[in-house]
């Protein structure tokens, strides 16, 4: 009896021993076994260790500048939606049949409240994000591959702020990347001039470290034409002219032939800088489809108004043919042709969006040295003037350019390219023409609400812009 | 020699009369209804001689005079019966009405009913496999105090929302744990289990009883114990049962062209050209006929279950085909189980338990609220009617070749002038939409889930010592999921270019090790028992998904055949691990003084490498005040408890917009691959996609749970009352932040959640008696809901949609989320809407709101909290009656105070076609004008009062029985949600159904899925 008993406690402290022993030997592995390998993404604490992964993240700003093509409301839609915030809010476009959240822009009845407003907010303070995250690793560069990220990282930073500040007018200044307890940083609305200071620098540096080999990334023409476009609207007309004229003098860019081949021949040499896509799953873009009739989620936007018909019909040339159409399902409306999708499916275009083209360097020109006055007679100015109009199928010679005249060529020629609204601005005339357009436009409605979204979030520490 | 002889003769009749003495005598055991009762323990007292009843309740025994028989099972009381020399003993045994020897599974182990200290609900599936639904939680609805379930979705298959004690998270995930036969599995699991092998339900409510789940028990748990095999013979059964289901239809949402003309007429005395034009048409659809067609219900089951002393098995096989009440919904599910316990020897026991099932579901691929929106005089399909009016002429002849059969479309109607039959140049329209026919894009799209799941689990017990016992448990399941979605080329307005075809496979193999020591002793009174234990989890989950477009026909739905541009694929793979230390030790004295302590230690993958670990302990108490000498043979208390309990749990889970690899690893800073376009090709970048969290830890939930336990009478009356108060804390938000950052949310952990209410439940045996007996049950619990702590988000204002941005507000000392808006003064009156007759059914989008504080200016100073989703009470009432061979039971369930934000009513009231918007030249003080849905227009009372079961059965008798050769068998009717009564200004149709969307903006529902009634026949036979 004894001896079984002693047995059973052998072999029970046997069983308790070995329990003991797997209990160690599992807890000695156990902090291994909490980490269990990430292998579907890349861990960012491990990354940005040299100049190649430094690139990934300077090719991820051209990323945030597309867009997502979805029908998510949660994705940053970026530049494929900037349409709705420019022409459909001048005398060029509007919707179809002024339903829903759109045709708030055209009835200068913009809510704080709308998706369109708080979806390009967001997308464009994403994209700065991105460049500010490509200028805090530049460490890991060295030399001449340093100086361009920092240059195209900057480009693509003061690009987005341009965009932000016109639209918006005061806004917070994020230069670094910031936590969300940064509410300091992230709610305080900063006086526009010193956000145009900031774009200025930027774009000093873009200019200074690019050169001219892509179209679809940051080049020194587009830098420098896009700080000619900012000193133009902070009234620096002597610097933008400098900068104009050494794009001009780089002999890179001329006119195409005809308007088409702008738009529908993707290697041109008219474009300086342009957003690319392409047709496929990943890198496609909607607003194609969203300008014709039905074709994409809406029943059509950025349609266009009979005012900018009138206007090619006395300024236009031969650019109507190439701008607009008249829609073959409902013909009293007419449709933008400038970028018809191009690709075996509309909703998924390959158009590239270009942002910045020689004849608008051209007509920059002019207003350079038109400086703010009503009129000039400056050789230089109308030869810049002459050259897109002979390309315009109008070779009458000019020989006197007045403010009004280079604005209506300005709209003909650069008509549905998110430029009428700011070129109004920028003339000072936007009063006067758009409450001659509309009877609901104020003038607070040039600038479009802070996002009640951020608002909300702030606690009372954003103010809103006047008028919302 | 005589004293010899004496002796011997004396010793001999001696031995005569011993073995005389000793008669085998045999009799029956019966219950009080006549069945006989098998497996019953025959005992002759003081002595080692026992046998058990057979089959037929039958039994043998060897017995001496005047000594007793005790007669003892499971549920009835015992009973002694001398033996005088009777040549047989029939015993009839009465049922124990004192059910406090049950025994409920608690984690890990069991415990007697009266000796538990916490709040746990047992639910027995006695007719749980009646009610005809095809998941196992929709049975359960009304049935325990404290878990509210609520069908959000009334498709086929689709899972219910569960809630026990109230929503105590945020950022996603306050589903309670749900553990099948041991394994922790997800809830998506509960699709496919076969009711019919459930044996029973155990809800774990409180902190306490949970904790033992640790990490996972913070939102309860809910325990599934599928069916043994019995020692016995082995038994067969089949169940089956077939329903037909209806969907309930909203009176609101009905819209007749005859109606509305009649109303226009009356108004004004005559009809616009557009009303009269759709009259002519000659057609009034009713699109909730269409769409909700009804379906029938199917469920077969089959299980052989039996043992013997060392050996118990138990199979079933099940197959259950819901047609469901949505236009194309459908679910099937097939089930098989083989459940083996054995024991090897006096030591060693195994078992096994392998559970395969597969179920297919086809979805309603389509919204209610955008088909319901339709108008009524459009046709579903062409006839030789409506073809006449077809506009052949206009948009290029685009419907030029219209025929008999296709799909009728808003447009085809429009410029066509009805008297001369020739199309007209414009102006003659009364269509409102662009859109393609309403039913076309449910019945040319489908969609599907497929899931395989597999269970199983292997243990090894081994008892070391006396009261001292291993377990080894490797268990685990098995799941993949694959998914596919077809969008044929008439499901959209934009024809063939938006077909397209999306399928995505899923696969998950979940491992668990358990490993415990489990001690039980008794000395003097004291009962110990303990448990100690180690477990180690893993999960890893593959996934991949292709999407093609460019289809040209619907003739081959597959990738292969999509324009190959057009195809993108992705896939990612993650895997998540636990560990956990398990320990608890029950304490009872002389079943009068209760305790029970508990702690458990889990780490788990998904936390900042600093706070991996968590701790729940827990511990409660109990006194049975009735086992008290004062109160022992007191008349009218028969049982009194009083418990409280104490317990620290945790939730792990969370769904963050970041997707689900930010969810598994959110203390790391991740970045995806992104692409950009340069010079015409694809180049390709990183993207970080969050703000990584590397401190985030548990979500903590603390909770107090007193309780009182009685019944009186003898039992007669039984119940309970419990008040709950649980304190949620660190709680994991993916908290709103400034676009600014690049980001627009991040996983923190911050604020503070509190859940308190009351629970109450009263069982009465109304009436007992031979030949109809009558039991009723009450269940009622109270929950109110508030937010105690939000940090920086305190007062912050969302919305879910920014094209309805109809507004929540998450504010300290009130629920989670709010309904936040204006208050509706009065309508406009209608002389002021541009049309007001057009489109048919039509409302004003606007309202004139309510300046509530005075200033003459509507602004966000005017809005206020209209309610919020939460119910504040709910109850149940069930009763069972039996007369005779026949039994009846019907439950009421109720739900109260909870509100709905129906934006159903924007879409179906069509509120936003420019028709309907107010004249901005003639109406009067715009400024006070607001969009019906910023206000309490649309926020709707959900509560609701339904009859959920009712079943009526027919058990055959003894004779019938017999003849058919069977063991029992039962005929039933069985009827769900037949009377169903929703508020009066509740507008749609299932008040329980609410969109998806995050627990800081609950209670969005966009007209979403039906409540159905079923009435099922059924047939339970057992042989």
């Amino acid at each position: 009896m004894n001896f079984n008993k002693q047995k059973t406690d052998i072999m029970k402290h046997i069983k308790i021993l070995a329990l003991f022993f797997v209990g160690v030997f599992i807890s000695s592995c156990e902090s291994d076994y909490l980490e269990p390998a990430l292998t579907s993404a890349v861990n960012g604490g491990n990354y940005f260790n040299d100049v190649d992964e430094l690139n990934t993240a300077v090719i991820n700003m051209y990323d945030g500048l597309q867009g997502v093509n979805s029908t998510s409301t949660n994705d940053n839609k970026a530049t494929q939606i900037e349409f709705y915030l420019t022409e459909m809010r001048s005398d060029n476009t509007r919707t179809k049949s002024q339903e829903g959240e759109a045709a708030q822009f055209e009835e200068y009845a913009v809510e704080p409240t709308n998706g369109i407003v708080a979806n390009y907010y967001s997308s464009f303070y994403n994209v700065i994000f991105r460049a500010n995250l490509v200028l805090a690793n530049l460490d890991v560069a060295t030399g001449a591959a340093a100086t361009r990220i920092e240059a195209e990282a900057k480009f693509v930073r003061a690009y987005a702020y341009f965009q932000l500040v016109r639209l918006y007018g005061d806004i917070p200044l994020v230069d670094s990347v910031i936590s969300p307890q940064d509410t300091d940083v992230t709610y305080t609305r900063v006086a526009a001039a010193s956000i145009y200071a900031l774009i200025k620098s930027d774009l000093a540096t873009a200019v200074a470290g690019l050169d001219n080999t892509y179209r679809t990334r940051a080049s020194q023409a587009a830098a420098q034409a896009l700080l000619a476009k900012v000193n133009l609207t902070t009234g620096d007309y002597a610097a933008a002219r400098a900068l104009l004229e050494s794009v001009v003098a780089s002999n890179n860019y001329s006119l195409e032939a005809s308007l088409d081949d702008v738009f529908y021949n993707e290697d041109n040499n008219e474009t300086i800088f342009a957003i690319g896509y392409i047709a496929d799953g990943l890198d496609s873009q909607n607003f194609s489809a969203e300008w014709l009739n039905a074709v994409g989620r809406t029943s059509g936007v950025n349609y266009v108004t009979n005012d900018v018909i009138a206007a090619f019909n006395d300024f236009g040339g031969n650019r109507g043919a190439s701008s607009f159409r008249v829609d073959a399902d409902q013909p009293t409306q007419h449709q933008v042709t400038k970028y018809l999708p191009v690709g075996s499916d509309p909703t998924t275009a390959g158009n590239d969006w270009i942002v910045l083209r020689y004849a608008d360097v051209l007509l920059m020109h002019v207003e350079s040295i038109l400086a703010g006055a009503n009129e000039t007679i400056d050789p230089a100015a109308l030869a810049s003037f002459q050259l897109v109009r002979n390309r315009a199928g109008l070779p009458t010679v000019v020989t006197i350019v007045t403010k009004e005249g280079l604005l209506n060529e300005r709209r003909v020629e650069l008509a549905f390219e998110n430029q009428r609204l700011f070129d109004l601005i920028r003339f000072g005339v936007s009063q006067e023409v758009l409450s001659t357009f509309s009877t609901g436009f104020s003038a607070t409605d040039l600038l479009l609400p802070i996002p009640q979204r951020e608002i909300g979030l702030s606690n009372g520490l954003l103010s809103q812009n006047p008028g919302y | 020699m005589k004293i010899k002889f004496h002796l011997t003769l004396f010793s001999v009749l001696f031995c005569m009369a011993i073995s005389f003495a000793q008669t085998q005598i045999s009799g029956t055991l019966a219950g009080a209804d006549g069945v006989p009762i098998p497996g019953a323990t025959v005992l002759v007292q003081g002595t080692n001689n026992g046998t058990t009843s057979d089959f037929d309740g039958n039994f043998t025994i060897s017995i001496e005079l005047n000594q007793n028989l005790e007669v003892s099972y499971l549920g009835y009381l015992t009973q002694i019966i001398q033996y005088t020399g009777q040549d047989s003993i029939n015993v009839v045994l009465e049922e124990d009405l004192n059910e406090l020897d049950e025994i409920v599974v608690t984690g890990y182990g069991t415990q007697k009913k009266s000796n538990l200290t916490g709040s746990i609900s047992k639910v027995t599936n006695e007719s749980l496999d009646q009610i005809a639904v095809a998941r196992v939680d929709d049975a359960l609805v009304g049935q325990v105090s404290g878990v509210n379930i609520a069908a959000t979705e009334g498709e086929a298959g689709s899972a219910p929302t569960i809630r026990i004690r109230g929503t105590g998270s945020i950022t996603g995930v306050s589903d309670p744990a749900v553990v099948v036969d041991g394994l922790l599995v997800d809830n998506d699991y509960l699709g496919n289990l076969d009711m019919n092998d459930v044996a029973s339900f155990e809800i774990l409510k409180d902190a306490a009883s949970a904790a033992i789940y640790g990490s996972r028990g913070a939102n309860g748990v809910i325990l599934i114990t599928t069916k043994d095999g019995q020692e016995g013979e082995t038994k067969f059964s089949f169940n089956t049962y077939t329903g037909f289901k209806e969907a309930r239809q909203s009176e609101a949402y009905y819209f007749s062209i005859a109606d509305e003309a009649a109303e226009e007429f009356a108004e004004t005395g005559t009809l616009s050209n557009r009303t009269q034009r759709k009259v002519n048409l000659g057609v009034d659809t009713d699109w909730q006929d269409i769409i909700f067609d009804g379906g029938t219900i199917n469920s077969y089951s089959f299980a052989v279950r039996g043992g013997n002393k060392k050996t118990k098995f138990s199979t079933a096989l099940n197959y259950i085909h819901d047609e469901g009440v949505l236009l194309t919904d459908d679910y099937k599910k097939y089930n098989a189980k083989l459940k083996l316990d054995t024991k090897l020897n006096d030591k060693f026991s195994v078992g096994i338990n392998l559970s395969p099932s597969y179920s297919n579901r086809r979805r309603f691929d389509g919204s209610t609220h955008d088909i319901l929106r339709q108008t009524p005089w459009l046709p579903l399909y062409l006839d030789a009617n409506t073809i006449q009016n077809v506009n052949r002429v206009r948009d290029n002849g685009r419907y030029a070749n219209a025929q008999i059969g296709d799909y009728a479309l808003q447009r085809m109607f429009d410029d066509w002038d009805m008297t001369n039959n020739v199309a007209v140049v414009s102006g003659q329209d009364i269509s409102n939409t662009s859109n393609t026919n309403p039913a076309a894009k449910v019945l040319e799209r489908d969609r599907n889930d497929y899931k395989f799941k597999l269970y199983g689990s292997l243990y090894l017990k081994y008892k070391i010592a006396k009261g001292l016992s291993f377990k080894t448990t490797a268990l685990g399941d098995f799941q993949h999921t694959k998914r596919d979605r077809w969008q044929g080329v008439q499901s959209n307005r934009n024809g063939a270019s938006a077909a397209s075809y999306e399928v995505s496979n899923e696969i998950t193999t979940h491992f668990v090790t358990d490993n415990f020591l489990n001690y039980d002793k008794e000395i003097n009174g004291h009962e110990i028992n303990a448990i100690l234990g180690f477990s180690a989890e893993k999960w890893d989950t593959e996934y991949e998904s292709s999407e093609g477009k460019g289809y040209t026909s619907d003739l081959l739905q597959t990738i292969t055949a999509a324009d190959p541009t057009t195809v993108v694929g992705s896939s990612f793979n993650y895997a998540r691990r636990l560990i956990s230390y398990i320990s608890r030790v029950n304490y009872a004295y002389k079943d009068k003084y209760l305790a029970s302590v508990s702690f458990r230690r889990d780490g788990y993958s998904a936390f900042g490498p600093d706070s991996k670990y968590g701790d729940f302990p827990a511990a409660s108490l109990g006194w049975i005040v009735s086992n008290e000498d004062f109160l022992k043979d007191n008349a009218v208390i028969s049982n009194l408890k009083f418990r409280f309990s104490y317990g620290v749990s945790g939730n792990p889970y969370f769904r963050t917009s970041g997707g689900v690899l930010v969810d598994n690893f959110p203390y790391l800073s991740l970045l995806e691959s992104s692409t950009a376009v340069v010079d015409g090709a694809s180049a390709a970048g990183f993207n970080p996609i969050n703000i990584a969290n590397s401190g985030l830890q548990w979500e903590q939930s603390i909770e107090l749970n007193p309780g009182i336990d009685f019944s009186l009478f003898n039992n007669r009356i039984s119940g309970s009352i419990e008040y709950y108060e649980r304190t949620s804390d660190q709680l994991l938000i993916d908290n709103p932040i400034s676009s600014t950052t690049g980001f627009n949310s991040a996983l923190v952990n911050i604020g503070e959640l509190k859940n308190s209410g009351i629970e109450f439940e009263i069982r009465t045996k109304n009436v007992t008696s031979e030949n109809f007996s009558w039991n009723s049950t009450f269940l009622m619990s109270s929950n109110d809901n508030e937010l105690l702590n939000f940090g920086d988000s305190d007062g912050q204002i969302q919305n879910v949609d920014s094209k309805r941005a109809a507004e929540w507000i998450n504010s300290v000392g009130n629920p989670i989320s709010s309904f936040y808006g204006w208050v509706v003064d009065t309508d406009i009156p209608l002389e002021y809407i541009k049309e007001p007759y057009h489109p048919i059914g039509a409302e004003a989008q606007d309202v004139y709101v309510k300046d509530l504080n005075g200033d003459g200016l509507i602004d966000d100073d005017d809005k206020t909290i209209l309610g919020d989703p939460y119910a504040d009470l709910v109850w149940s009432f069930a009763n069972e009656f039996k007369f005779g061979d026949f039994d009846l039971s019907f439950m009421i369930q109720a739900s109260q105070g909870a509100q709905v934000r129906n934006m159903g009513d924007q879409y179906i009231f069509n509120h936003f076609n420019s028709a309907q918007d107010f004249n901005t030249a003639t109406t009067p003080n715009q400024g006070f004008i607001k969009q019906k849905i910023f206000t309490d227009d649309i926020i709707q009372d959900a509560s609701y009062v339904a009859l959920r079961n009712v079943n009526l059965g027919y058990r055959f008798n003894a004779e019938t029985l017999s003849y058919l050769n069977l063991n029992s068998a039962r005929l039933y009717v069985s009827g769900q949600n037949l009377l169903y009564k929703t508020a009066d200004n509740y507008t749609g149709f299932n008040p329980e159904s609410i969109n998806t969307t995050s627990p800081t903006t609950y209670g969005y529902q966009r007209a979403g899925s039906p409540i159905f009634s079923t009435v099922s026949l059924g047939l339970n036979i057992e042989f």
